[in-house]
C-alpha cells in the first residue's frame, strides 16, 4: 500500500495471538493501518477487540506474529529488544489508564526518567521536566510524590513524561478512563493542544465518547478488524 | 548506556525497609560469625607469631615440629651449642643461652569443671628470663631462686588454674614447688608456669631437655645455620628464629579455626543468599508494574537487571555493616582453647582487625549480590506489556 508524505506509521498485515487458558486467541488478523502525522487518532471498540494491542504494537511494547510496522523511517519489528527499547526512548511517549508513575519518585522526577536516557545535561534536563509540567500545568506540584496528586494530576504528570522527550508520536491507552468527568475533560483539553499547538501526533485508545469527538480520526475495531472509519473536526 | 537512577533504587529499599533489614540482618549475622572465628584465629596467630622475636634461635631435635616432641641431649648437645659462634655473650662473656623443658601437666581449673593440660617449662635462670628481656616480666611477687623448688605463673593462668596464686603451692609428680611470682609476656609464653629447669626436670624424671635458645648476635645469617647444623654430625639440630617457630606453632588450629570459618560462613551464607533471594523476588514481584514503567519509558533489560543488582548489593553492604558492629565488641575479649599442636591449654584475646571488618564488609556484599542476582535477571526479562498489567 502506497503512503502519503503525511503518513508518519505505517502496520502492514499486522497478526497477533494470544495464548488464554491455553487456548489461541487471535486478537488481530492482518490489520493494515496508517497512523497520520499531526492527528489525534482515536481508536474505539469493545474489550478485547485489539485496541491496546494496537498500541503496544505502535509503540514497540511487543511484537506481532506477523506483519511489519515502520515508523518514519524505522521498521521496528526488525529491531531487537534493546534496540527497540531506545527507539522507544527517542519516539515514543505513553500515557496508560492506571498513570503508571512510580511512586518513590517526585512528579519532576517522574518526567524526567525519560529524559535521562538523552544526552541532555542537569541543567537542561530539569528545564525541560519543568516545561513540560508547566504545558500541563502543574509545575507548582512538581516536588510532590504520585500519592499527594489528585488522580487527574496524576494523569497529567504521566501526559508531561510522555511528551517530555519531544517524542515523535505518544500513544494513550485509556487517558481518561479512570478519572471523573472534569479531570477527563482536561486531560483531553491537553491532549488536543498539543495536536493543535505543538503538531504532536497522538494515537488513544478509549471507551469515551467525549474524548472521541476531540479526536481528528476515528477508528472502530471489532474482533481485530477495522470495522468503521469516521473524523471530526474538533481537534 | 543509560542507567536507572539511584534515587529510585535507594527510595524502594526505604519503602520496603523492613524485608530489607531483615535479609540485610541475616547475612549480617552470617558475616557476624565469620568475622568472629577471624577474630579468634587472628588473635590466636597474633599471640603465636606476632610476638616471637628474630634475634632468639630455637634448636630443636631434626624433624620436630614443636617442643613436646623434641629432645636435646643434656649436657652432651647443649654444651657444645653453647659455644656456637653465633650465640650472643652478656657483659660478663657468658654466653646468652639457655637449655630448657617443656612439659604439659594436668592441673585443676579453679571453676572446678576438671583438667586442663598447661605448660611447665624447666627454665635456666637467669640466663633464659635475660634472652627474652623486657617481653617477660615479673609484675607481682619475684624472679625464681636458681635451684630452688619455686616458680613463677603467667597472668592469665592465675584465674584459670587452681594453686596459681602467689604463696600457693604446686605438686609436679611428688616434689611441691612454691609460687613467688606472677609474669607476662608479650607472647606464647604468656600461659606457661616456669621453674628452674634443674629442679623440675629432677622432680619429673626427666634427663634431657626439649630445645636450646639463644639470644643471637647481631647480624647473624639464621638460615645459613640452620643449614650448616641440619647436617652436623656432632649436634643435628633445627635451627629458626624463635618468631618463625611460633608462626609454624599456628598452623594446626589456625587451620581448624579457618576450616571452621569457611564452613560456618559456606552454610550460613547458604541461609542468608535465599533469604536475599526472598528478599528481592518479593521486591521485583511487588515492582513488577514499575519495571514495565521503566521499559515502556525505554530502559533497556541491562539497566534493569543492574537497578535491582544494585538493590541486592546495598542490602548486602548494610548487612556487612551490622555484622561488623556485632563483631566489633569482641574485640580484646579474652578467652581460652587448646593448641593443637602442643595440646595446651593457651590464653588469648579475639583481635578484630581492620582486614577482617573489610573481608567480613566484603563477603556481606558478595552474598547480597549472589542473592539479588536470580531477581535481578528475573526483572530484566519481564515482557513489558505483561508488566505493566500487573497490579
Amino acid at each position: 500500500m502506497a503512503t502519503g508524505p503525511e503518513t508518519l506509521a505505517r502496520m502492514r498485515g499486522i497478526t497477533k495471538v494470544y495464548s488464554r487458558g491455553g487456548q489461541d486467541v487471535r486478537v488481530l488478523d492482518g490489520l493494515d493501518l496508517d497512523v497520520g502525522s499531526g492527528e489525534l487518532l482515536a481508536l474505539m471498540g469493545p474489550s478485547g477487540s485489539g485496541k491496546s494491542t494496537i498500541l503496544n504494537l505502535l509503540g514497540g511494547l511487543d511484537r506481532p506474529d506477523a506483519g511489519t510496522i515502520e515508523v518514519g523511517d524505522t521498521e521496528i519489528t526488525r529491531l531487537s529488544s534493546d534496540e527497540l527499547a531506545g527507539w522507544r526512548a527517542r519516539h515514543v511517549g505513553f500515557v496508560f489508564q492506571a498513570f503508571n508513575l512510580i511512586p518513590v519518585l517526585t512528579a519532576l522526577e517522574n518526567v524526567e526518567l525519560p529524559l535521562l536516557l538523552t544526552p541532555l545535561g542537569k541543567k537542561q534536563r530539569r528545564e525541560h521536566a519543568e516545561y513540560a509540567l508547566e504545558l500541563v500545568g502543574l509545575k507548582d506540584r512538581m516536588d510532590h510524590r504520585p500519592k499527594q496528586l489528585s488522580g487527574g494530576q496524576e494523569q497529567r504528570v504521566a501526559i508531561a513524561r510522555a511528551i517530555a522527550t519531544d517524542p515523535t508520536m505518544v500513544l494513550a491507552d485509556e487517558p481518561t478512563g479512570d478519572l471523573d468527568r472534569a479531570s477527563a475533560d482536561a486531560v483531553l483539553d491537553i491532549l488536543s493542544r498539543l495536536v493543535a499547538e505543538h503538531g504532536k501526533t497522538i494515537a488513544m485508545v478509549t471507551h469515551d465518547p467525549a474524548a472521541a469527538r476531540r479526536a481528528t480520526r476515528t477508528l472502530h475495531l471489532e474482533k481485530g478488524v477495522l470495522v468503521e472509519q469516521g473524523t471530526t473536526s474538533h481537534a | 548506556m543509560r542507567l536507572v537512577p539511584f534515587r529510585y533504587t535507594l527510595r524502594s529499599l526505604v519503602v520496603r525497609w523492613s524485608p530489607s533489614l531483615f535479609s540485610a540482618l541475616g547475612i549480617g549475622l552470617t558475616v557476624a560469625v565469620l568475622g568472629g572465628v577471624l577474630a579468634l584465629r587472628e588473635g590466636f596467630k597474633a599471640l603465636l607469631s606476632d610476638t616471637g622475636s628474630d634475634d632468639v634461635v630455637v634448636y630443636l631435635r631434626p624433624g620436630a615440629q614443636s617442643e613436646g616432641e623434641s629432645i636435646v641431649r643434656y649436657p652432651v648437645d647443649t654444651n657444645v651449642l653453647k659455644t656456637r659462634p653465633e650465640v650472643a655473650l652478656d657483659a660478663s662473656g657468658t654466653p646468652l643461652a639457655a637449655a630448657e623443658s617443656y612439659l604439659g601437666l594436668k592441673l585443676d581449673r579453679t571453676d572446678g569443671t576438671g583438667t586442663t593440660i598447661v605448660t611447665v617449662r624447666g627454665v635456666e635462670l637467669p640466663a633464659s628470663l635475660r634472652i627474652q628481656g623486657p617481653r617477660w616480666r615479673v609484675v607481682e611477687g619475684r624472679e625464681p631462686t636458681p635451684g630452688s623448688d619455686e616458680v613463677v605463673v603467667g597472668k592469665p593462668l592465675t584465674s584459670r588454674i587452681k594453686d596459681t596464686t602467689i604463696g600457693s603451692t604446686l605438686t609436679f609428680n611428688v616434689t611441691p614447688f612454691k609460687v613467688v611470682g606472677i609474669f607476662e609476656n608479650d607472647g606464647a609464653y604468656s600461659s606457661e608456669i616456669w621453674g628452674d629447669v634443674d629442679r623440675i626436670c629432677a622432680a619429673l624424671e626427666r634427663p634431657f631437655r626439649q630445645r636450646f635458645v639463644a639470644k643471637l648476635k647481631p647480624g647473624t645469617d639464621v638460615a645459613a645455620i640452620a643449614t650448616e647444623l641440619e647436617t652436623d654430625k656432632r649436634v643435628p639440630v633445627k635451627a629458626q628464629t624463635e618468631k618463625a617457630y611460633f608462626a609454624a606453632q599456628t598452623t594446626a588450629l589456625g587451620g581448624v579455626l579457618g576450616f571452621l570459618a569457611g564452613i560456618l560462613t559456606s552454610l550460613m551464607g547458604a541461609a542468608a543468599v535465599l533469604g536475599a533471594v526472598n528478599t528481592m523476588l518479593a521486591a521485583v514481584g511487588a515492582r513488577t508494574r514499575e519495571v514495565g514503567i521503566l521499559m515502556s519509558v525505554g530502559y533497556r533489560r541491562f539497566p534493569v537487571f543492574f537497578c535491582f543488582l544494585v538493590e541486592a548489593a546495598i542490602i548486602g553492604l548494610a548487612g556487612g555493616l551490622i555484622g561488623a558492629v556485632l563483631v566489633l565488641p569482641f574485640n580484646g575479649l579474652q578467652t581460652s582453647t587448646t593448641n593443637w599442636n602442643t595440646f595446651t591449654e593457651i590464653a588469648f584475646a579475639f583481635r578484630v582487625t581492620p582486614s577482617i571488618i573489610v573481608t567480613s564488609i566484603g563477603v556481606a556484599l558478595v552474598l547480597g549480590i549472589l542473592g539479588g542476582t536470580v531477581p535481578a535477571w528475573r526483572a530484566s526479562r519481564l515482557v513489558p506489556t505483561a508488566a505493566l498489567r500487573r497490579l
